[in-house]
């Protein structure tokens, strides 16, 4: 099984894929066989991600963004179908109701890249708040059940071992201390 | 605790500012701090420095905000917090003004003997921590919004102005308090001298003294506040800025 992040650009360094790793391998109970790190900027946002259906052709993939906390043990997140996050069980649609926080597939999905890559600046002008509007309205996917809540920083939710930071993500910089922290590296 | 806190970011100071403005609130007060400074420099002097993201969401002056959360600076309950802009020159006794009372969801800003729009001067706040955490977790909803908001609008002219915009309207639409300090507290200097004479004069006027600024500042006032875009402390060179900015 494959553990995949992505770092470019400049808002997230070494430390955050350090502090991810360290995050699975302290508490999440996920076994795996190679950490991969995507960091070709090919367009300077987050469809950089989509590279990873065409590095990742084969066996189990799980793909996490750098801006999450992970709090305990997870449940198995890998999937066989191309799966991500429906976040509208705690917030408004929007434009998607999709988030690529969390991505799981088995396999060969390459699809999905070879589609994007072919109309790529239509694409990126289409779908110009996100690589997630993509999936929404142009792939075939699955969705987890609830799994990953939005990171609340009065207190823990205990009912879930993994929270995604959002807008939030500033709590990873130094000076921000919180019942987060002593989960981070 | 009482935390005083600052940023300091960019060329347009030296990181000498930081070091003088602590220095001189510590000759001019008996009352026990901690110096807090977000700085994109390591050279700064305060007993904890943090570092000022370059690539964050948040811009400029809008890093002060983050001193609103309770989860930042190392704060604790019941701390009381103050942030300052570095470009001030302490000239008299600040434990009046260090150490105003302030309750929850009080803020405690300058008042100001000119014209302001505003009933919240950026120069100076103090509250609670935590007391008016809503202040900077709606400002992080949406950053890029607020940031740019007061300029579009036309209440600043200059791009990312307006922190001290959004701070009056958040409290106010909170039903915060916003306390001012004593009008003669606080003076301005300007670059012009016959805005510097004005300015005198309207200070003689308002509180029935000889004189704002002379060779030495009225004893009147505690601080001397270098408002204004691109405006510095130390391209100049009088007496009593030499006398009291060390």
């Amino acid at each position: 099984m494959r553990i995949i992040c992505c770092l470019f650009g400049d808002k997230f360094n070494q430390w955050h894929v350090d502090n991810l790793k360290h995050m699975i391998d302290t508490y999440s109970g996920i076994k795996y066989d190679s950490f991969e790190v995507i960091t070709e900027d090919l367009y300077g946002n987050w469809y950089n991600k989509l590279q990873m259906f065409d590095k990742f052709r084969d066996g189990e993939n799980l793909y996490f963004d750098l801006d999450i906390v992970i709090t305990g043990k997870l449940p198995n997140l890998v999937r066989k179908e191309f799966t991500l996050l429906n976040d509208t069980w705690w917030r408004e649609e929007a434009h998607t109701p999709l988030n690529s926080t969390i991505v799981s597939w088995t396999g060969d999905v390459s699809h999905i890249w070879d589609k994007f890559k072919a109309d790529d600046i239509y694409y990126l002008e289409k779908y110009n708040k996100g690589s997630d509007e993509f999936y929404y309205r142009e792939v075939e996917y699955q969705t987890y059940d609830p799994i990953c809540p939005k990171f609340n920083m009065d207190r823990l939710d205990t009912d879930y071992n993994v929270c995604t930071l959002g807008q939030m993500h500033h709590v990873m910089e130094e000076g921000w201390t919180g019942w987060w922290s002593k989960y981070f590296l | 605790m009482l935390k005083i806190c600052t940023v300091y970011f960019g060329d347009l100071y030296t990181p000498d500012y930081v070091g003088k403005l602590f220095n001189s609130i510590r000759r001019n007060t008996s009352i026990p701090f901690q110096s807090v400074c977000i700085s994109d420099n390591p050279n700064v002097e305060a007993d904890l420095v943090l570092p000022y993201n370059h690539f964050s969401d948040v811009k400029r002056h809008w890093h002060k905000l983050k001193f609103f959360s309770p989860n930042f600076a190392d704060q604790h309950p019941g701390d009381d917090i103050i942030v300052m802009d570095i470009d001030q020159v302490i000239t008299g006794n600040v434990d009046d003004l260090i150490g105003h009372a302030v309750h929850d969801n009080e803020l405690i800003t300058y008042g100001v003997w000119w014209n302001s729009s505003l009933d919240t001067n950026g120069g100076f706040y103090k509250f609670k921590s935590g007391s008016l955490k809503y202040v900077w977790d709606d400002f992080i909803r949406n950053p890029e919004y607020w940031q740019l908001y007061y300029y579009k609008n036309g209440h600043v002219h200059f791009k990312y102005y307006g922190e001290q915009n959004y701070v009056n309207w958040k409290i106010q639409n909170r039903e915060g308090e916003i306390t001012k300090t004593p009008e003669e507290w606080i003076s301005k200097y300007h670059t012009d001298f016959n805005e510097n004479c004005a300015l005198n004069t309207m200070y003689c006027d308002k509180f029935g003294v000889d004189y704002m600024m002379l060779d030495d500042v009225n004893e009147n006032i505690k601080v001397v506040h270098f408002t204004g875009p691109g405006r510095t402390i130390h391209d100049y060179d009088t007496s009593w800025i030499n006398e009291h900015w060390k």
